[in-house]
C-alpha cells in the first residue's frame, strides 16, 4: 500500500521522457504513457488488495476522522518556511509534506481514474493515429492523469491544490491541443480562466483553514472541526470557499460555461475530462472535505441548491442542443449537479457511487461520440440518422451508455441515481425531490434523443461509405460498456464478503442499499417512458414535435441559447474587465506617468525655459546683478548684526 | 576558514569589475573576443556565487564569510565590511546565474560590443556589492555602481518604441490631446529610469546620513551596518526618528523595486533596454530595492518599519492588482512582461510588509523565482524580436510552429508567472499569501485574485502570439540559436527544480529571515 | 592726521565710479580699466584701515597692506589675462564692444 505513490509518479516520469525522446521512440512515445498508466492500474490492484487486508493496526493506518472509515497516511516533508524550529501552531512556520492518504474514497477514485485513463489512452492510439504531435498529446495525457492521481492521493490541502492546478493546466493544454483553429484556443483559455477564478476561492479557503488550524493536513483540520476548535462562521465560510473551487472544476452554475466549450479538444480528452479527471475533482473535493461541509448546514444547503440548479438547467439545455458532444457535455454538467445535490443531502455514498457509475458510462458515451466523429467527421445530430447500419458496434455500445445514464434498471446509472433520489427524499424539502425527479426524466429524455437521433431512424445517405471504429477503439469501449452494465450491481448485497458499496464507501457509518419502493417505481417508469417517447419521437418520427416547439416557444429559445450565460460572461469580459483594464492602462500612462513622473520633469524644463532669459549676455546686466547682490548682502548683514 | 571563504565575497565584486577593466584593452573591432572574455568572467563569478551559496552553513545561520578591509578611520568610520546571510546568499546566487545568462544572450550585440560588456560587468559587480556590503557607505556606492551603467546601456544599445496612432483611443474614442509618451524613444526610457532612480537614491543617501548623525549622537558615528544594527537592537534610535527616516528608505529603495506609483520607469526601461540588460534589470536590479528595504530599512529601523508597514502593504497590493490589470491591455510583448514585473514585485513588497516569517521567506523566494522567470521571458522575447522585428501581440501569431523552442521556454516562464504549482512562482507566491493571510486578511484575498488576473494576460499573450497557424511572413524563421536554447533550458530547469523541491533554497532563506524577524 | 572717514569717502567714490564704468561702458578695455579702479578703491580702504588701527601702535598690523599687495598682484594678472582675451576678441570679431559679444546667453 505504501507504494501507492508510484501510481502518479510513473505517469509523471513518462512526461519528460516523452517530451525529450518521444520523437525517436516507436509510436512517438505513446507506448511509454500507456505503459506508465498500465503499471499504475496494476499497482492500483496491489494497493486495493493491501487496503482490504489493512486494519487500524497497520502502520500509518487509523480510523479516519469524520468518515470513520479506515484511513492510511504516508508522508515525507516537502519544504518548510519561516522561523526554523518554531511551532507550526503559532503560524510562524509552515511545514508542507508530500503525503498521501488512502481510504475507501481514494481507492475508488484511483480505480476510476487509472481504468478510464488506460482505456482512453489505448483508444487514442486509434483516434489520434497520424497526428504529427502525438508525442505531445501523450505527454499531456500522462501529466493530466498523474496530476489527477496526485489529487486523489493528497493528504493535505496544499498538495491537493498543487495537483488541482496541474489538472487545470493539462485540461488547458489538451483542450487547446489543436491550437491552429481559433475555437480550441479560446475554449482552452476559457476553461483555464474560469476554473482559475474558482481556484481563488479554493486557495483562500485553504489559507483560511490554515490560519485557524496551523496546518494544511486534512486529518488535523478535520480533527479540529470535529473537536469544535473552529467557530461555526469559519467552518461555513471556508466550506463555501472550498466549494467555489469545486464549482469551477466540476462546472457548477455559474462556472459551467467552460465545459461545453471544452469539447473543442480531441474527443478522448473530453472522455477523460468528463469521466475521470478534472470534473470529478470538484465532487471529490467536497466528498473529501465532507467532515467540514457536514458541520455546516448552510454550506450543505448551498451545495444542494447549486447542484440542483445546475442539474436542472443543464438538463434542459442538453434536451435542445444539436451538437452531439455538446449534448453529452451538458449531460455531464447535469449529472455533476446531481452528485453535488446528493452530497448536499448527506448522500455521500450515493454521490461517489454515481460519480463512478457516471464516469464509466460517460467515458463510454464520449468514446462512442468520438467514434462517430472519427468516422463521419460530423457532430450535428440533425444531419445524422440510422448510423447503426454502418457502425453497428458503436451503436450498440453507445446505446448501453445512454440507457445506463438514462436510468434504465439494472444498468449502473439506475442504481446510483436511485441512491441519490433516496438521499434527497430523506434529507431535503419536497421541492427538491420533485425537481430531482424532473431532472431524472429530462436526463432519460435527452439520452434517448441523442441515441435515437444518431443511430436509429432513417439512414442519412451521405454516410454510406462510413466504416466502424478500429479495434483499439471498440475494444476499450466494450470494456467500459461491461462496467456500465454490471457496475451498479455493487450496490447489492452480493454473495461473499462484499455487502454492498454502502459498507465500503461511507461517511460515519456503513449502510446497506436503501430502496424506497415508490421512488424506484416512479423513476423507473419515468425513464422507460422517456425512452419510449424518444423512440417514437426521434426514431419512428411518429410524434410530431412541431406542436411542442410551438407550445414552448420562448422557453425553448432561451434554453437553446444556453440561458444566455455565455453572453453575459462575454459582455462582462469585453465591456467591464477589458474596458477597466484599458482605463487603468490609460491612467497609468496619462496620470501616473505623464503627470506624476513626467510632470516634475516638465515643470523643471518649463521653468528653465522661462528663466533662461535672465541670461542676457550683456556684461553690465551681470555687473548690475553683482552690485545689487552686494548691496543686498550688506543690508542683510547690517540688519542681522543690528 | 579556508582561502575560498576568506576571499570569495571580495572576489564576487572584484572579478566582474576587473573583467570590465580588462575588457577595455580588448581590440575594438572584434566583438566576439569581448563576448568570449565576458563569458569567461561571468562564468567565474557564477562558480564563485554557487560556491558561496553551497558553502553557506544554514545550520549555523547568521552572517558568514565576514571580512573587514579598513578604509577610513574615525570620525567617519567607513570600512569595506563584507558578509553574507541567508537572504543575501540566495540573491548572490541569483545574480550569478542571471549575469551569466545575460552575457550569453548578448551574443547578438554587434555594435560597440566591448563597451557593452564593460558596462554590463560593472553593473553585475555593483549588484554583488550591494548584496554583500555591510557598510552603508559602500552599500550606497555599489548601489550607484549598479544603477548608473543602466543609462548608457539603454541609451546606446536600446531600442525605441513607436506606437501607431490608433493606440490613442479610449473606448474607441480618439483622445483629443496627445498623450506624448506613447512614443517612447530609448533615450526617454533611459533618461526616465536614470532620473527616477537617482531621485530615489537621494532619499536613500539622506537616510544614510541621518543614521550616521543619529549614531554620532549616541556615541561614535558610524556607517557600519553591524554597529548600527546593534544600536537599533538596543533601542538607541527613538521611534520618532525611525518614523521619519524609514519612509526615506521605503520610497528610495521602493522606487527600484517598482513600488507604485513610482513604477513607470520600469516598463519603459525594460522595453527600451537590449535583451541582456532587460534580463539583468528585471531579474536582479529590481531585487536590489526590495533587498534594501529588508537589509537597511527593517533591520536598522525596526520601529519605523512596524509603523509604516500598513502603508507599504497597501502599496504592494496596488502593485499586484494594478500591474496585472495594466498588463492585460498592453499589446507590446515587452510591456506585458514589464507590467507583469511590476505586479510580481508587488508580491515581494507584500511579503516584506507582512513582517511575518513565512511571508518574508516567500518574498525572498519570490525575488529569486521572479528573477529567473522574468529573465527567461526577456531572453525569449529578445530571441523572437531579433528574428521578427515585431513585438506587437496582435500582429504576431502561430510562432509555436516556427520557433518551437523559444515558444516552449516562454510558455514555461509564463506558467511560472501565473503561479502554476510545480514551478517556482507558486511556492513563493503561496508563502507570501500565507504571510499576508495571517496579517492583513482582506488584502490577501486581493493578492490571490491578482494571481488569477495574471492567468488572464499570460494566457491571452500565449494564445495570440504562439498558437494558431503561422503567418506566411514567418516562413524560414529560425528557431532559437544554440546559445539561447541552452540558456532557456537551464532557466527552465531552475524554475522546475525550485518549484518541485524548494527546500535547498528555503532552508537557507529561513535562517536569514530568522535573524531579521528577531527584531520584531 | 587725516581722519579715516576721508579715506573711506574717497574709496567709496572711486568704487562707485568704477562700478558705473563697468555697468555703463561698452568697450571691454574701459570695463577692465573700471575694474582696476574698483580694485584700487578697495586697496585704499584696506591700507587706510590698517594704518588707523587703534591701540596697537603704528604699523602694528600689516594685514591690510598684505591683502592690498595680493590684490595688486591679482589685478596685474587679471589685466594681463583680460587684455589677452580682449586681443583675441578683437582678432576674431573686430570689435571690443561687449554688447556684440553675447554668445553665452541662452
Amino acid at each position: 500500500m505504501v507504494w501507492a505513490w508510484l501510481i502518479p509518479v510513473l505517469s509523471f516520469a513518462a512526461v519528460p521522457l516523452i517530451i525529450l525522446f518521444g520523437k525517436r521512440l516507436p509510436g512517438k512515445g505513446s507506448p511509454l504513457a500507456i505503459l506508465a498508466i498500465l503499471a499504475g492500474f496494476a499497482i492500483f490492484w496491489v494497493v486495493f488488495a493491501g487496503f482490504l487486508s489493512a486494519s487500524p493496526d497497520t502502520e500509518g493506518c487509523e480510523i479516519g476522522v469524520g468518515t470513520e472509515a479506515l484511513t492510511c497516511n504516508f508522508q515525507i516533508t516537502w519544504f518548510e518556511a519561516g522561523i526554523p524550529g518554531a511551532d507550526t501552531k503559532d503560524h510562524d512556520r509552515i511545514e508542507v509534506a508530500w503525503g498521501m492518504t488512502i481510504d475507501p474514497l481514494t481507492v475508488a477514485m484511483l480505480g476510476l481514474a487509472t481504468f478510464v485513463a488506460l482505456m482512453v489512452q489505448i483508444y487514442s492510439l486509434g483516434y489520434m493515429h497520424g497526428d504529427p504531435r502525438i508525442d505531445w498529446y501523450y505527454a499531456f495525457h500522462a501529466l493530466f492523469i498523474a496530476s489527477m492521481l496526485t489529487l486523489v492521493l493528497a493528504d493535505n490541502f496544499l498538495l491537493l491544490y498543487v495537483a488541482w492546478e496541474l489538472v487545470g493546466l493539462c485540461s488547458y493544454l489538451l483542450i487547446g491541443f489543436w491550437h491552429e483553429r481559433p475555437e480550441p484556443r479560446e475554449a482552452a483559455k476559457k476553461a483555464f480562466i474560469v476554473t482559475r477564478i474558482g481556484d481563488v476561492g479554493l486557495l483562500v479557503g485553504i489559507l483560511l483553514l490554515w490560519s485557524q488550524v496551523g496546518s494544511f493536513s486534512m486529518t488535523e483540520t478535520f480533527a479540529a472541526v470535529e473537536q469544535g476548535e473552529l467557530s461555526q462562521g469559519v467552518i461555513t465560510v471556508s466550506a463555501l470557499l472550498l466549494f467555489l473551487g469545486a464549482m469551477g472544476k466540476s462546472a457548477q452554475f455559474p462556472f459551467h460555461v467552460w465545459l461545453p466549450d471544452a469539447m473543442e479538444g480531441p474527443t478522448p480528452v473530453s472522455a477523460l475530462i468528463h469521466a475521470a479527471t478534472m470534473v470529478a475533482a470538484g465532487v471529490y473535493l467536497v466528498a473529501r472535505a465532507f467532515p467540514l461541509f457536514s458541520a455546516s448546514d448552510t454550506a450543505m444547503l448551498v451545495v444542494a441548491t447549486v447542484g440542483l440548479i445546475t442539474a436542472l438547467g443543464a438538463a434542459t439545455i442538453a434536451l435542445v442542443a444539436t451538437d452531439l458532444k455538446r449534448i453529452l457535455a451538458y449531460s455531464t454538467i447535469s449529472h455533476l449537479g446531481l452528485m453535488m445535490l446528493s452530497l448536499g443531502a448527506f448522500g455521500y455514498t450515493a454521490a461517489i457511487f454515481h460519480l463512478l457509475a457516471h464516469g464509466f458510462s460517460k467515458a463510454l458515451l464520449f468514446l462512442g461520440a468520438g467514434s462517430v466523429m472519427h468516422s463521419t467527421e460530423e457532430l450535428d445530430v440533425r444531419k445524422m440518422g440510422g448510423l447503426r447500419k454502418v457502425m453497428p458496434i458503436t451503436a450498440i455500445l453507445f446505446s448501453i451508455g445512454a440507457l445506463s445514464l438514462g436510468g434504465i434498471p439494472i444498468l449502473a446509472g439506475f442504481w446510483s441515481k436511485d441512491e441519490i433520489l433516496v438521499a434527497v427524499n430523506k434529507d431535503l424539502p419536497v421541492i427538491f425531490i420533485v425537481l430531482t425527479l424532473l431532472t431524472a426524466l429530462l436526463s432519460a429524455l435527452y439520452m434517448a434523443r441523442a441515441m435515437f437521433v444518431v443511430f436509429y431512424g432513417r439512414f442519412a445517405e451521405q454516410f454510406e461509405h462510413v466504416h466502424d471504429a478500429p479495434p483499439t477503439m471498440w475494444i476499450t469501449m466494450g470494456l467500459l460498456a461491461v462496467l456500465a452494465i454490471v457496475f451498479g450491481l455493487l450496490a447489492l448485497d452480493l454473495p461473499g464478503p462484499f455487502k454492498g458499496i454502502g459498507y465500503a464507501i461511507f461517511y460515519h457509518e456503513g449502510h446497506g442499499l436503501e430502496i424506497v419502493i415508490w421512488l424506484a417505481a416512479v423513476s423507473t417508469v419515468l425513464a422507460i417512458a422517456a425512452f419510449i417517447y424518444g423512440y417514437l419521437a426521434y426514431a419512428r418520427k411518429s410524434v410530431n414535435l412541431e406542436g411542442a416547439r410551438r407550445t414552448f416557444g420562448w422557453p425553448l429559445k432561451v434554453a437553446e441559447n444556453k440561458y444566455y450565460v455565455d453572453e453575459v460572461y462575454q459582455w462582462t469580459v469585453d465591456r467591464v474587465v477589458l474596458s477597466f483594464s484599458r482605463f487603468i492602462a490609460w491612467v497609468d500612462r496619462a496620470l501616473v506617468n505623464d503627470v506624476g513622473i513626467n510632470g516634475p520633469g516638465d515643470v523643471t524644463r518649463v521653468l528653465g525655459d522661462r528663466l533662461k532669459y535672465h541670461v542676457t549676455g550683456y556684461v553690465y546686466t551681470y555687473a548690475l546683478a553683482m552690485a545689487l547682490g552686494l548691496i543686498g548682502l550688506a543690508i542683510f548683514w547690517w540688519v542681522v548684526s543690528g | 576558514m579556508n582561502s575560498f571563504d576568506q576571499s570569495a565575497l571580495l572576489l564576487t565584486i572584484l572579478v566582474p569589475l576587473a573583467g570590465a577593466g580588462l575588457s577595455m584593452f580588448l581590440p575594438r573591432n572584434r566583438p566576439n573576443d569581448a563576448w568570449y572574455f565576458a563569458i569567461f568572467v561571468s562564468a567565474i563569478t557564477l562558480v564563485i556565487s554557487i560556491g558561496l551559496f553551497v558553502r553557506y552553513d544554514f545550520g549555523v545561520g547568521g552572517y558568514q564569510f565576514q571580512r573587514i578591509y579598513e578604509w577610513l578611520d574615525a570620525p567617519l568610520n567607513i570600512d569595506l565590511h563584507l558578509a553574507m546571510d541567508g537572504i543575501a546568499a540566495t540573491l548572490v546566487l541569483l545574480n550569478g546565474i542571471v549575469l551569466f545568462g545575460a552575457v550569453l544572450i548578448s551574443q547578438t550585440i554587434k555594435h560597440r560590443t566591448r563597451d557593452f560588456f564593460v558596462l554590463l560587468l560593472s553593473l553585475g559587480s555593483g549588484v554583488f556589492g550591494v548584496f554583500v556590503a555591510q557598510d552603508l557607505f559602500f552599500l550606497f556606492f555599489f548601489y550607484e555602481l549598479a544603477v548608473l551603467p543602466m543609462y548608457l546601456l539603454i541609451g546606446v544599445w536600446g531600442s525605441s518604441t513607436i506606437f501607431d496612432p490608433d493606440r490613442q483611443r479610449l473606448w474607441g474614442i480618439p483622445i483629443p490631446f496627445d498623450l506624448g509618451s506613447y512614443n517612447r524613444p530609448k533615450e526617454y526610457g533611459a533618461m526616465k529610469l536614470m532620473l527616477v532612480l537617482v531621485a530615489g537614491s537621494v532619499l536613500i543617501w539622506v537616510g544614510i546620513l541621518a543614521l550616521y548623525v543619529a549614531s554620532a549622537q549616541v556615541g561614535q558615528g558610524t556607517f557600519s551596518m553591524v554597529e548600527l544594527g546593534i544600536l537599533a537592537e538596543r533601542g538607541e534610535f527613538s521611534p520618532a526618528f525611525q518614523n521619519w527616516v524609514f519612509p526615506l528608505f521605503m520610497i528610495g529603495f521602493g522606487v527600484l523595486a517598482g513600488l507604485w506609483p513610482f513604477h513607470t520607469w520600469s516598463p519603459d526601461g525594460h522595453v527600451a533596454a537590449p535583451t541582456g540588460v532587460s534580463m539583468l534589470h528585471a531579474g536582479v536590479l529590481m531585487k536590489l530595492g526590495a533587498f534594501g528595504i529588508i537589509r537597511v530599512g527593517m533591520v536598522l529601523l525596526p520601529d519605523g518599519a512596524e509603523a509604516w508597514m500598513p502603508v507599504l502593504i497597501v502599496l504592494g497590493t496596488v502593485n499586484v492588482v494594478y500591474g496585472a490589470i495594466s498588463a492585460m491591455s498592453q499589446r507590446d510583448l515587452k510591456y506585458i512582461i514589464g507590467y507583469s514585473s511590476v505586479s510580481h514585485m508587488g508580491y515581494v513588497i507584500m511579503g516584506i510588509a507582512t513582517l511575518h516569517p513565512v511571508g518574508l521567506t516567500g518574498a525572498v523566494l519570490q525575488m529569486f523565482s521572479h528573477g529567473i522567470m522574468t529573465a527567461l521571458m526577456f531572453a525569449m522575447v529578445g530571441a523572437i524580436y531579433e528574428r521578427t522585428h515585431i513585438r506587437d501581440i496582435t500582429v504576431l501569431n502561430g510562432l509555436m510552429k516556427r520557433m518551437g523552442f523559444a515558444s516552449f521556454f516562454f510558455a514555461i516562464a509564463g506558467l511560472a508567472s501565473l503561479g502554476l504549482p510545480g514551478l517556482s512562482g507558486f511556492v513563493a507566491e503561496f508563502m507570501v499569501f500565507v504571510g499576508v493571510f495571517k496579517t492583513y486578511l482582506p488584502l490577501a484575498v486581493l493578492a490571490v485574485f491578482g494571481a488569477a488576473l495574471t492567468a488572464i494576460y499570460i494566457l491571452r499573450l500565449l494564445a495570440r502570439t504562439f498558437y494558431g497557424e503561422p503567418d506566411p511572413r514567418w516562413e524560414g524563421l529560425n528557431d532559437a540559436s544554440p546559445v539561447e536554447k541552452s540558456v532557456g533550458a537551464a532557466f527552465v530547469l531552475i524554475l522546475l527544480f525550485v518549484g518541485v523541491w524548494p527546500a535547498p533554497l528555503t532552508r537557507v532563506i529561513n535562517v536569514g529571515v530568522d535573524s531579521v524577524m528577531r527584531l520584531f | 592726521m587725516v581722519p579715516l572717514i576721508a579715506f573711506q569717502v574717497l574709496s567709496a567714490a572711486l568704487f562707485a565710479i568704477g562700478l558705473y564704468g563697468v555697468m555703463a561702458r561698452r568697450s571691454a578695455v574701459l570695463i577692465i580699466m573700471s575694474i582696476e579702479l574698483m580694485l584700487n578703491a578697495v586697496n585704499i580702504n584696506l591700507i587706510a584701515a590698517a594704518s588707523h588701527l587703534d591701540g596697537m601702535g603704528k604699523w602694528a598690523n600689516f594685514d591690510g597692506q598684505i591683502i592690498a599687495i595680493f590684490i595688486i598682484t591679482v589685478a596685474a594678472a587679471e589685466v594681463g589675462l583680460g587684455m589677452a582675451i580682449i586681443l583675441r576678441m578683437y582678432r576674431n570679431r573686430s570689435t571690443v564692444n561687449v554688447d556684440e559679444i553675447n554668445l553665452m546667453k541662452w
